[in-house]
């Protein structure tokens, strides 16, 4: 192998790939990741066998050839390259890569490529493809959601749910709910396997971790368009250049639909940023483990509190000039779970809505032009009982 | 031969034939999905794995299947998509997608939690509290256990016993969780001594597995360490020990704990520990009185559907009164060797039969010169040279273990000891003492010797 790339591209490539490793594995291989030549160009892969990625990149190709090399030192060492416009040289001597760019001349020790992991390419088309930056949006909105804990394993991943016209994503711990809809059109995506495969079985769960890599590979502004494929508990994405392939979690995910409310008595509309401070502020002084503040509303008087207080700390308390709707309430929440849906939404401008003191209560988003509650996003947090 | 048995078989000798990384790497996890017409599908995790078995592999596991069934013809792999085990998960009942959190704690309390075959308890189910003889001696700590077994958590934590060794700490503290598993199977317990839990951290740290190893102890509801004096001067143990210990302790979780003394006593425990300890309930196991031994022997008599004079049991339970292991060991051994010689068991027979057991304890009747002569007999030299003034080589190391034996078996002053040998300074002595004891500790060779000695001295006695 010997090729000459930019040394842009390569950085790019490498830092999309070299994260995919993970630290602790059986196989050394899997330390490493793959360089080979391919159809003209540069491809890097990476696989920890639970999510696979792959880039390829433009290059000049003297000879064939392909190697692996350890992904952690091929990181750290093309991090380290000075930012100009240099080209970076690749050549393969026997199980050994030099690179050299500019006045920077490595010779890494690698191993055979042959026993590199085979990514697995997925045999039919792709399902849908969508703007890479709406992708982006419901994931930046539904991941804080998923839980950590690995005791309910299909919480640990977001819920696609194909439905018509439209893609649902979901992601619950079990003490609180993000849901994100997206509009769908049809020349978005495959009808006919679209069909098929949402007659056979419409919801999957994508691991987090897997959407935590796509999120980061989408980046720049204008990142184009995403292809998705779903198949055989498989999922394919492929943005530009670059492939990602994850394995699904297999399980049922709970049926979250039947516990958002649909409607609500008591509905406050206000900025942002003004909740989020109340309710930072009442955390600070909420009792320790479980975080209790109380959102009260006094509809007559057209005020709204923020307030906790606690044995150690004293108290505290917030007055929100909020445009209230509805009966007065007084409900207690969790402030960490609260806060979390309240970051989430993207508007200027957000709804909490409310029927009674043990109820789901929701976040939403309020559109800036009208002023009305948007549905396509949702975020449920349950009250906490006294 | 079932599906699972062929892959089983094929999988050893596919072990055989590939690294154990490479095996562990790509066939955890996989079984034949179905055989049909000389074609076996495999049932596979993930992707990768089924990329690399039938592409890599494919030649490995079909001479494997070939060797079992000859008509194999081709491989291939499918992804597992549904759960192993489906009809435990439609068994469930449906879980609310939100619950509503508790304002007491945290964490995942109401959710019925399944038990993972790996959460294995380690308990012996033949400690129950039914099965436990209540004296005198044990009352405090038999009344704790089982208060705490009926509510965990909330009275004694953590509850610590003491006492010294066979008299029912470990008996008693798995009691406490055969009984509360009895109540509510789905409690996550773990009994465990703290040496295996020493070794796991270890193993652990070595396998850079130290996180899954502490969520491992956080997900349990009560935790019953026994022997915990094993941790002492082990400072990293300890200190896993300590975060896990807060971390149950503050969501109101069980611990219980046993050891040879109060923690007060535990030498090279760190302060913050100790006083952890002292936090809960102490109650401590002593040594049983005579009407307890008595009841402990007629208990084992009846359970075992034995037939023993009571004037035997009573002759076992007046001479062995230190440890109910003994005690127990001391009634099997006269048992059993009834049955051989089918005897019945009597007083004069027991009496017989315990003799030597008896008589060891005692050790009674050997003097200074027992040990001179067992000692010039072994080594093969005149008495009188031990005594002697001279420090002839083949004598020097003899007298320095005669030294040794008349301090460790029979207790004799240092003084007492120089002056029995040749009226020799006390030092001298310290001297012997210590250097034999240092040498005990590595070599094998003076070991044995030692214990030949022990065995002629017990003999002469």
């Amino acid at each position: 192998m010997k090729l000459i790339c930019t040394q842009e591209n390569f950085k790019h490539a490498i830092h999309n790939c070299e994260r995919m490793v993970s630290k602790r594995n059986t196989l050394p291989i899997l330390n490493n990741i793959l360089l080979e030549t391919e159809k003209g160009g540069l491809k890097i892969s990476a696989t920890n066998l639970e999510v696979g990625v792959s880039t390829k990149i433009g290059a000049k190709i003297e000879k064939e050839g392909k190697i692996t090399i350890p992904a952690k030192l091929i990181g750290s060492f093309s991090a380290n390259l000075g930012n100009n416009e240099e080209n970076v040289i690749l050549e393969m001597i026997e199980d050994k890569l030099k690179i050299k760019s500019g006045a920077n001349k490595a010779i890494i020790k690698g191993m055979s490529a042959n026993d590199f992991p085979l990514i697995p390419s997925k045999s039919t088309k792709f399902l849908l493809e969508l703007p890479s930056l709406e992708i982006k949006n419901v994931l930046m909105k539904v991941l804080p959601a998923a839980a950590l804990n690995e005791a309910r394993q299909e919480l640990t991943g977001v819920n696609l749910f194909l439905g018509e016209g439209e893609l649902a994503f979901a992601s619950t711990d079990s003490f609180r709910l993000a849901e994100c809809k997206l509009k769908i059109s049809d020349d978005q995506i495959d009808l006919e396997q679209y069909k098929i495969l949402s007659e056979k079985k419409d919801s999957f769960i994508i691991p987090s971790s897997t959407l935590i890599e796509l999120n980061r590979i989408i980046a720049g502004d204008n990142p184009g368009k995403i292809k998705i494929a779903i198949e055989d508990g498989q999922i394919f994405f492929e943005i530009d250049g670059t492939k990602l392939v994850s394995r699904l979690i297999n399980g049922k995910y709970p049926d979250y639909r039947h516990i958002m409310p649909e409607s609500y008595k008591t509905r406050i509309v206000g900025e942002k940023t003004l909740l989020q401070g109340a309710v930072k502020m009442a955390s600070i002084f909420s009792p320790g483990a479980s975080g209790e503040i109380t959102l009260k509303i006094d509809s007559p008087a057209k005020k709204t509190f923020v307030l906790s207080s606690s044995a150690e700390a004293g108290e505290n308390s917030t007055e929100l000039n909020f445009d209230i709707t509805g009966p007065s309430q007084e409900v207690v929440f969790n402030a960490k779970y609260l806060l979390d849906g309240i970051n989430i939404a993207a508007s200027s401008q957000v709804a909490v809505l409310l029927n009674s003191e043990s109820t789901p209560a929701a976040v939403k988003e309020i559109d800036g032009k009208n002023g009305e509650v948007l549905e396509n996003f949702t975020y449920i947090v349950m009250p906490i009982k006294n | 031969m079932t599906n699972e048995e062929i892959w089983q078989a094929a999988l050893g000798e596919i072990e055989l034939s590939i690294s154990k990384a490479n095996f562990i790497t790509w066939f955890k996890n996989t079984s034949i999905f179905s055989i049909e017409n000389s074609r076996v599908i495999l049932s596979v995790p993930n992707g990768f794995a089924k990329e690399w078995l039938e592409n890599k592999y494919n030649l490995h596991i079909l001479r494997a299947l070939r060797n079992i069934q000859p008509d194999v013809k081709s491989i291939s792999c499918n992804i597992a998509t549904s759960r192993e085990l489906p009809t435990e998960q439609s068994f469930k009942p449906s879980l609310d997608a939100v619950i509503p959190p508790q304002n007491t704690s945290p964490t995942y309390l109401n959710i019925p939690k399944p038990i993972p075959p790996s959460l294995q308890n380690n308990l012996n189910p033949r400690y129950t509290f039914e099965n436990f003889v209540i004296g005198g001696s044990n009352e405090l700590a038999r009344a704790a256990c089982f208060a705490v077994s009926q509510n965990m958590g909330r009275i004694y934590n953590p509850l610590f016993i003491y006492g010294g060794v066979g008299l029912g700490k470990t008996h008693l503290i798995q009691s406490i969780g055969n009984e509360a598993i009895k109540t509510n199977p789905h409690l996550q317990i773990k009994y465990i001594a703290s040496e295996r839990f020493t070794n796991d951290l270890i193993e652990s740290i070595k396998n850079q597995k130290i996180s899954e190893f502490k969520a491992y102890y956080q997900k349990i509801d009560l935790l019953i360490i026994d022997d915990i004096q094993f941790i002492s001067g082990k400072e990293k143990t300890q200190e896993e020990f300590f975060h896990i210990f807060n971390y149950l302790y503050q969501l109101d979780k069980q611990i219980v704990l046993t050891s040879d003394r109060p923690p007060k006593a535990i030498e090279i425990l760190e302060a913050r520990l100790k006083s952890r300890f002292e936090g809960g309930m102490i109650a401590d196991v002593s040594q049983p009185d005579f009407e307890t031994r008595i009841a402990i022997l007629k208990r084992k008599a009846v359970t075992q559907k034995l037939d023993i004079s009571p004037e035997a049991l009573e002759f076992i339970a007046q001479n062995i009164k230190n440890n109910i292991r003994e005690l127990e060991g001391a009634l099997n051994r006269v048992l059993v060797s009834a049955q051989l010689t089918k005897n019945v068991v009597d007083l004069t027979y027991t009496k017989k039969i315990l003799s030597d057991i008896i008589s060891s304890s005692r050790r009674k009747g050997i003097t200074h010169n027992h040990i001179l002569k067992a000692v010039s007999d072994f080594y093969e030299i005149n008495p009188q040279d031990l005594i002697a003034k001279n420090r002839k080589r083949e004598v020097v190391r003899p007298r320095q273990i005669a030294m040794y034996l008349m301090r460790s078996e029979l207790q004799y002053s240092y003084p007492g000891i120089g002056e029995k040998l040749g009226k020799r300074d006390h030092t001298t002595a310290i001297h012997a003492y210590e250097k034999i004891a240092n040498a005990l500790k590595s070599d094998e060779k003076l070991i044995e010797e030692i214990n030949n000695l022990r065995d002629q001295l017990y003999l002469l006695g």
